[in-house]
């Protein structure tokens, strides 16, 4: 059909995912937020396509897919500044890209920022739940839902009128480094911790552990002079929460993030940071920076 | 109860620092008659805590602590409507109840006091975290607290009853974990298809049965043709 089109994902790449604003209001039933993990990006590539704010886009982590297009219509990528190929020519980011039957798109690693979500003009044929496309965890099994994309995947689309190309200049693309900044907000638990551990959390540079996901960023470092208590009594917890370990390393709740946990409270990422983070990768560095709710507001 | 920033988009209300039913019943009725207020985005309840998250554009932090600080005073918990009342059968038997003899050695009880302890008492669901729609439920009985498994498995079945600390729980999809499963229900406990799709909510109370295997798999047989009727009431 004319105004369909399909990808056929050839390889799926690291960690390949449909993702959308997330599934708010269902926390109190367990079940995690879910989401775009950098939501500015997501947008970017959906105007640059013609769709809502709010429409599905793929969210493509590290190491890129592989794709074959069939069919025509409009795509575009936005976020980390991933090197890759539209057919034998470098492939364009943060701009409209018309595509057509056997253009092959293939993204590869990126220097900086962590992720890059495509954009297709028109709606994505593939199944809502509770409110959102975005692919809840491997312990919800709603039929036709993937936690993630996987080699041999065919997604369609069912394509709108195209757009006159749009193009966002350098000068205003976003840019990620490898030593971040985040501004946080004291946490519900901040008055249990002590001096000394508070001084070590804003003075300490942070670096990014390998076993960081779309769950949780966890942190390489301890705060030396941390001593848990065992008589946690687990309370709720959102993305952007920083919870700190009974090792004393740090953990920064991210979309996938269970709804409830036992661990303190120290900080909360502000709002307007938390796609930051999901620019973040391993090895990164990182800072606390302490802002009150009357700056931001 | 103390009311406190969280983030800037949520706001954390905290009860006494204490497991208790009584405290539970505040914060689940304090959510219930909050979660659809308008600029509420969600909420979260827990043991004694309640996490309330907001839409800047139609409520500000000043203005929801008010809003709680109204809705509680209001709050008439001998009318309030309280959970419902649910059965739930388990088997605990052989396959069924990988951890029931370890149990019974770690508490020095028999397997059949473990059973009879076990669906002895009335149990009130506190909250719903984890996984998707596994419920923390209790108190046990001090004589069957157990230590979670030294070791967590990394593949516990869907429908696997556990207990931990002085807790009791139920898995309503296949996960790792560390609980001592001491029994399987074949109720779904939690359906994606369904608009509701959590079996068991927030301040419920619970009661467990013991069936043999055969009435496992009848009512199994029944929950896959669709009809097998609950025994839930409302308390």
């Amino acid at each position: 059909m004319a105004n369909s089109l399909k990808l056929h994902f050839k390889k799926a790449g690291f960690f390949t995912s449909i993702q959308d604003f997330g599934r708010f209001g269902q926390q109190d039933i367990g079940i995690p937020v879910s989401g775009a993990m950098d939501k500015e990006s997501m947008q970017i590539a959906n105007y640059l396509v013609g769709n809502d704010d709010s429409t599905p886009v793929i969210e493509i982590t590290l190491l890129g897919p592989e794709i074959e297009i069939e069919g025509e219509g409009q795509i575009a990528f936005a976020g980390a500044q991933f090197s890759g190929k539209l057919n034998n020519q470098a492939l364009p980011l943060f701009q409209t890209i018309d595509v057509k039957t056997g253009d092959t798109i293939t993204l590869k690693g990126t220097a900086t920022g962590c992720r890059i979500y495509m954009a297709i003009g028109g709606k994505m044929d593939e199944p809502i739940w509770l409110g959102s496309y975005s692919a809840p965890s491997d312990y919800v099994k709603h039929a036709g839902m993937v936690s993630h994309i996987s080699d041999g995947y065919e997604l369609t689309c069912t394509t709108h009128k195209k757009v006159d190309s749009r193009t966002i200049a350098p000068n205003k693309q976003p840019i990620y480094t490898s030593c971040t900044i985040l501004r946080v907000v004291t946490g519900p638990d901040f008055d249990r911790f002590e001096l000394a551990s508070i001084q070590e959390f804003f003075e300490k540079t942070f670096t990014i552990s390998s076993d960081s996901n779309r769950m949780g960023y966890r942190l390489n470092e301890a705060l030396k002079q941390y001593k848990a208590n065992s008589e946690e009594i687990s309370s709720g917890v959102i993305p952007g929460t920083v919870q700190v370990t009974g090792s004393g390393k740090p953990i920064i709740l991210t979309a996938d993030a269970q709804t409830t946990g036992g661990y303190p409270r120290i900080a909360n990422v502000v709002t307007e940071d938390i796609d930051l983070v999901g620019q973040m990768k391993p090895g990164d560095e990182l800072r606390f920076m302490l802002v009150s709710l009357e700056d931001l507001y | 109860m103390k009311i406190q920033p969280y983030g800037d988009s949520a706001l954390l209300v905290t009860f006494e620092k204490k497991i208790d039913p009584e405290i539970s019943r505040q914060v689940i009725g304090l959510q219930k008659a909050l979660k659809d207020h308008a600029g509420i985005t969600y909420s979260i309840p827990a043991y004694q805590s309640l996490t309330l998250g907001f839409n800047s554009t139609y409520l500000n932090y000043n203005g929801l602590e008010k809003l709680i600080q109204e809705t509680f005073e209001k709050l008439n918990f001998e009318t309030t409507e309280v959970g419902r009342k649910i059965t739930i059968p388990v088997c605990y038997q052989g396959d069924f109840a990988p951890d029931l003899s370890e149990v019974a050695n770690i508490t020095g009880l028999s397997t059949q006091q473990v059973i009879a302890l076990h669906t002895s008492k009335e149990y009130h669901v506190y909250m719903l975290g984890f996984l998707a729609g596994f419920a923390y439920m209790g108190t046990l009985a001090e004589a069957l607290k157990s230590p979670r498994k030294e070791t967590p498995r990394l593949k516990i079945h869907e429908g696997a009853v556990g207990l931990a600390g002085l807790q009791t729980g139920i898995y309503p999809a296949e996960a790792p974990g560390g609980w001592q499963i001491i029994g399987t229900t074949p109720l779904k406990m939690f359906d994606p298809e369904k608009e509701k799709p959590n079996f068991i909510e927030a301040g419920d109370t619970i009661k467990f049965r013991s069936i043999s295997e055969d009435e496992y798999k009848i009512i199994k047989l029944k929950i896959d043709t669709d009809i097998f009727q609950p025994e839930i009431t409302n308390g």
